[in-house]
C-alpha cells in the first residue's frame, strides 16, 4: 500500500472496458462547468452585460488584450482559442483541486489508527501527468500548425538552421556549420518542450497536494496549518496557469516572429 | 503501450518506460484527455470566445461609431453657431437700417404735417383778416350813416330851421366824406 499521495491517477471505474482515473472525473467536471458557465453567460447577451456576462467579458477580454501585447494583434486573432482555453482551465482544474473533498473522499478501510483512504473519488486533474502532456502535446501539434501558415515549411527550416547573419567566404562556411548545430539542438530543444511543460505544471500542482496532505496529518491542529498553504496554492493554481500560457505563447511568437510584426508594433 | 517508451525506444528506453509507468502514463488516458482537451477548445470557442469577441468588437464598433457621431454633432454645432452669429449679425444691421428707415420717414411725416398745418394755420389767419376787414367795412358804413344823421339833425337843432330833403343828403355826404 503505498502512504501519502499516489504520484499517478488512480483507475476508478472501467465502462465499456475504458480505463476512468479519478483526475479524468475532475477534469471533466471541471470541462462540463466551464461549458456551462459559458453558456449560461453568453446565451443572451447583453450590450450592457451584468452577472456571468460581465464575468466572461472581463476574463476573456483582460486575457485577449494581455496576449495581445505579448504576442501582437495577427497571431492573437489566430491563437486566441487556444491560449484562453489553456489558462482558463488550467486555472479552472487547480482551484478545482483545492476544494475540500478532492483527495479525500473515496474508497478505503478501517485501520486502528483510522479510516484509510485508498483510492480517491477525485484527483486534481493538473495532477495527472496525462492531463498535463495532452495540453503539452496538443500544443505541439498547433504550434507545427501555425508555423508552417505563418512561414512556410521552408521558413520554418530556415529559421532552425540557417545563419541569422550576413557574412562571406570562410567565415559564411563556419556560421553554416555553427548555425546547423546549434539548429539541432534547437530541434532537441523543441522536441522537449512537451515534456518540460507538462511536467513542470504536473509537479508544481503534485507537490502543492502532497504538502496540503502532509499538513493535514500533522496531530490536533493539521486544519489550521492547512489554511496559509491553501492560499499559497491559490496563487501556485493562478502562477502556473499563466506560466503555462505565456510559455507556449513565447514559443508561438519565437518561430512566427519574423512575419508577424512585434506586439509593439503589432498595436498600431 | 507506453508513450515515451515508444518515442525514446532507442536509448535508455528501459528508463523512459519506468519513468512513463511510475507516472501512469498511457496510450488510452492520454489519448483520451487530449480528446477531451480539445472538445474543451472547441466548445469554449464555441460558447465563450466567439459570442464575446463578436460583442467586444460590436462595442468597440460603436464607440468609434459614437465618437465619429459626436465629432460630426459637434462640428454641426460649430456651423449651426456660426451661422447663428451671421444671422444675428444681419438681423442687427437690418433692425439697424429699419430703425434708421423709420426715423426718416418720421422725419418726413413730420415736415409734411408741419407745412401742412402752417398752411392751415395761414388760411385761418386769411380768413379772419377778410372776416375783420369786411366788419370794419361795415362798421364804417353804419357809422356814415349814423353820423350823417347826427350832423342832419344837430345842425337842424342849431340852425333852427327845417331843412329839406335836398340839404339832408347834402350834409349827410359831407359829414361821410370828412370821415374818410
Amino acid at each position: 500500500m503505498e502512504h501519502g499521495l499516489s504520484q499517478k491517477a488512480v483507475e476508478i471505474a472501467r465502462p465499456f472496458g475504458f480505463p476512468v482515473t479519478n483526475s479524468m472525473v475532475v477534469m471533466w467536471i471541471v470541462a462540463i462547468a466551464l461549458i456551462l458557465f459559458a453558456q449560461n453567460a453568453t446565451r443572451t447577451m447583453k450590450q450592457v452585460p451584468d452577472g456571468p456576462q460581465n464575468l466572461l467579458e472581463w476574463l476573456i477580454e483582460g486575457l485577449y488584450r494581455f496576449l495581445e501585447g505579448v504576442i501582437g494583434h495577427h497571431l492573437v486573432e489566430r491563437t486566441f482559442w487556444f491560449f484562453g482555453s489553456v489558462f482558463i482551465f488550467i486555472l479552472a482544474a487547480n482551484w478545482f483541486g483545492l476544494i475540500p473533498g478532492v483527495g479525500s473522499i473515496g474508497w478505503g478501510h478501517v485501520t486502528a489508527a483510522g479510516f484509510q483512504l485508498d483510492v480517491p473519488l477525485f484527483r486534481g486533474a493538473n495532477a495527472d501527468v496525462n492531463m498535463t502532456l495532452a495540453m503539452a502535446l496538443v500544443f505541439f501539434a498547433c504550434w507545427i500548425v501555425w508555423a508552417l501558415q505563418e512561414i512556410g515549411l521552408k521558413g520554418f527550416f530556415k529559421e532552425l538552421f540557417a545563419p541569422k547573419s550576413e557574412s562571406a567566404g570562410p567565415m559564411r562556411v563556419l556560421m553554416i556549420v555553427v548555425f546547423f548545430a546549434a539548429g539541432c539542438l534547437e530541434v532537441i530543444s523543441i522536441l522537449f518542450r512537451p515534456v518540460s511543460l507538462s511536467f513542470r505544471l504536473y509537479g508544481n500542482i503534485f507537490a502543492g497536494e502532497t504538502m496540503l496532505e502532509t499538513m493535514a496529518r500533522v496531530p490536533h491542529v493539521g486544519w489550521l496549518v492547512q489554511i496559509p498553504f491553501y492560499f499559497l496554492e491559490l496563487l501556485v493554481g493562478l502562477v502556473q496557469a499563466l506560466v503555462f500560457m505565456l510559455l507556449t505563447a513565447v514559443f508561438t511568437l519565437l518561430i512566427c516572429q519574423h512575419h508577424e510584426e512585434g506586439p509593439a508594433t503589432a498595436h498600431d | 503501450m507506453n508513450v515515451l517508451a515508444v518515442t525514446v525506444e532507442s536509448s535508455g528506453g528501459g528508463r523512459v518506460e519506468e519513468i512513463a509507468r511510475t507516472f501512469g502514463v498511457d496510450w488510452p488516458h492520454l489519448a483520451a484527455q487530449v480528446v477531451s482537451f480539445s472538445i474543451v477548445c472547441a466548445l469554449l470557442y464555441w460558447f465563450a470566445y466567439k459570442p464575446v469577441l463578436r460583442m467586444l468588437e460590436e462595442r468597440r464598433r460603436q464607440i468609434a461609431q459614437g465618437l465619429a457621431n459626436t465629432e460630426k454633432i459637434n462640428a454641426a454645432l460649430a456651423a449651426i453657431e456660426t451661422q447663428r452669429r451671421e444671422i444675428m449679425t444681419a438681423a442687427r444691421t437690418e433692425a439697424a437700417r429699419l430703425i434708421e428707415e423709420a426715423r426718416g420717414v418720421a422725419r418726413r411725416v413730420k415736415e409734411q404735417e408741419t407745412q401742412r398745418a402752417v398752411a392751415a394755420a395761414e388760411q385761418l389767419v386769411l380768413k379772419a383778416r377778410e372776416a375783420a376787414a369786411r366788419e370794419h367795412t361795415r362798421m364804417l358804413t353804419e357809422l356814415r350813416g349814423e353820423v350823417g344823421r347826427l350832423v342832419v339833425t344837430t345842425a337842424a337843432a342849431v340852425t333852427g330851421k327845417i331843412l329839406t330833403a335836398d340839404d339832408q343828403r347834402r350834409l349827410a355826404e359831407e359829414a361821410a366824406r370828412q370821415l374818410t
